[in-house]
């Protein structure tokens, strides 16, 4: 008698209370989506890639929760399709719809952009793609100035306006914290025109100061160009005179 | 209360009794590895990419221990019969399965702080990195996931009428609560109202955990993570998990044990 009186008390205050927390859940549920979700879903074409894999990998990504583990791994994928020399033959022709597709996965992860841009612009030259990926970049990250900074050099490089692009770089750079991109660009650029000894000081700066292994692989090779470039150098003067 | 603790003092000796936390130290090593290849073999802030993939494998290792344990102790408790034991002693079953939650949680607890210091101590002291304060509130939002999906997994237990249908149950429920953004982006497409009704019903009654992946947005430039999320998440997760723990409650009173 005594447990049946219990209940009836206990299941009067229940009931409301019950009632309270589904109505207070579904509120904060509606108020922390508009918090986690705040930009709908926009996915860009998928070009030159086979769409079911596109929409099976954009789709393991949006419904398990691991979207930036599939981001991870296919950036991955993408180091190894431009690592792989076969696909050199059509010179990586589905390189800026990886680096999309990988950017579409993990949008803020800002590597995407910057290797992607750096390898479109810089090694493949294609000005076209290089700036739609930075500027796809810079529209899912307003606040992130090294996209910003990366688009104005290659815009430049590619008027071949040194003139303007060096002292741009040098002032970016000497603002600190500048992204080890610029100052292979900067270096990259002072051997255009013929400025070797700033170019060695930039080289020996990355490999002194870079964590990435292949980031300090360039600088050596850079580095080895360079001294033979001198090394012949001098000895043609000494021969010519 | 005293009684919900002695509950989930037993609960929680007898997962480590059975022998639950070496799950805990095989995935360690394996998600650990797996998120070290994966980070030396990409290319650009590889500290960064280490933490992101450990993250995924505390929750993941968190999951693990929590569905095996669902599963392991169903089989003991109502198979084997082993909760007449304890609703024999003056415990109501209210207590019964609160003391369960508890207990539940401190092991899935113990295992997702264990494997995030873990990494933190890795990234720290061998690679000689920085862990950012995100990495850590991921990790306590991620306790929050962990205990809504514990109660939800218990009062599966209660409901359910075998294993591997509580299993099913907790696996769908983790999957369709990743949804709920696309619920959302669905409900703003031109679709028929009555799918929409549908999908809004559906939105209501499971639990958002996107609200708590903040895994997901550990980049996102545009995140503001002040006292007004924290206290709606925390709160969130407390009305979800007293809702299910009630229809957990109200089944285990109307469960018939003879």
């Amino acid at each position: 008698m005594t447990s049946d009186a219990n209940h009836i008390r206990v299941g009067r205050w229940i009931v409301p209370i019950f009632l309270a927390a589904f109505v207070a859940q579904i509120w904060l549920a509606d108020r922390l989506e508009n918090w986690v979700h705040p930009v709908p879903f926009t996915a860009s074409r998928s070009g030159t890639l086979d769409p079911k894999i596109v929409s099976s990998l954009r789709a393991a990504a949006l419904l398990t929760g691991y979207k930036v583990l599939i981001g991870h791994a296919f950036w991955i994928e993408v180091i190894q399709y431009y690592a792989d020399w076969d696909n050199a033959v059509d010179h990586f022709s589905k390189l800026y719809d990886y680096c999309r597709l990988a950017s579409d996965l993990n949008p803020e992860f800002i590597p995407v952009y910057t290797y992607g841009a750096a390898a479109l612009a810089y090694q493949l030259h294609r000005l076209d793609e290089a700036v739609k990926l930075l500027q796809k970049g810079i529209l899912a990250n307003p606040k992130e100035n090294r996209l910003k900074l990366m688009l104005a050099a290659i815009e430049y490089h590619y008027q071949a306006d040194y003139k303007t692009e060096i002292p741009f770089l040098e002032y970016q750079i000497s603002q600190g914290n500048a992204p080890t991109m610029l100052i292979n660009i900067l270096a990259n650029t002072y051997m255009k025109v013929g400025r070797d000894q700033d170019a060695i000081r930039l080289w020996q700066h990355i490999l002194a100061t870079t964590n990435s292994d292949s980031q300090k692989y360039e600088a050596a090779q850079k580095l080895k160009v360079l001294y033979q470039q001198i090394a012949a150098g001098d000895k043609t003067k000494r021969s010519s005179k | 209360m005293n009684k919900v603790f002695s509950v989930a003092r037993f609960a929680f000796r007898e997962l480590i009794r059975s022998k639950m936390l070496y799950i805990w130290m095989v995935s360690a090593v394996v998600f650990c590895g797996i998120a070290f290849l994966l980070s030396i073999l990409s290319f650009g802030e590889v500290h960064k990419i280490f933490l992101d993939l450990g993250l995924v494998g505390m929750e993941f290792s968190g999951l693990l221990v929590l569905i095996l344990s669902v599963a392991v102790t169903y089989n003991t408790e109502f198979d084997q019969k082993a909760i007449y034991l304890q609703l024999a002693k003056p415990v109501t079953r209210g207590e019964y399965l609160l003391g369960r939650v508890f207990g539940f949680f401190a092991v899935v607890a113990l295992v997702v702080i264990g494997m995030g210091l873990f990494i933190a101590g890795l990234v720290l002291f061998v690679g000689r990195g920085s862990v950012d304060l995100l990495f850590v509130d991921s990790g306590l939002f991620m306790l929050m996931e962990m205990f809504v999906l514990t109660t939800l997994c218990l009062s599966f237990q209660m409901i359910g009428t075998s294993m591997v249908g509580v299993v099913l149950y907790s696996l769908f429920v983790i999957f369709l609560g990743h949804c709920i953004g696309q619920v959302e982006w669905l409900l703003n497409q031109q679709i028929a109202d009555y799918v929409k009704t549908i999908l809004r019903i559906v939105r209501f009654l499971l639990p958002n955990l996107e609200v708590f992946n903040l895994k997901d947005r550990i980049y996102d430039p545009n995140l503001v993570l002040g006292w007004s999320q924290w206290s709606e998440a925390l709160l969130y997760a407390f009305a979800y998990s007293f809702i299910v723990f009630l229809i957990g409650w109200i089944n285990l009173e109307k469960r018939q044990f003879e």
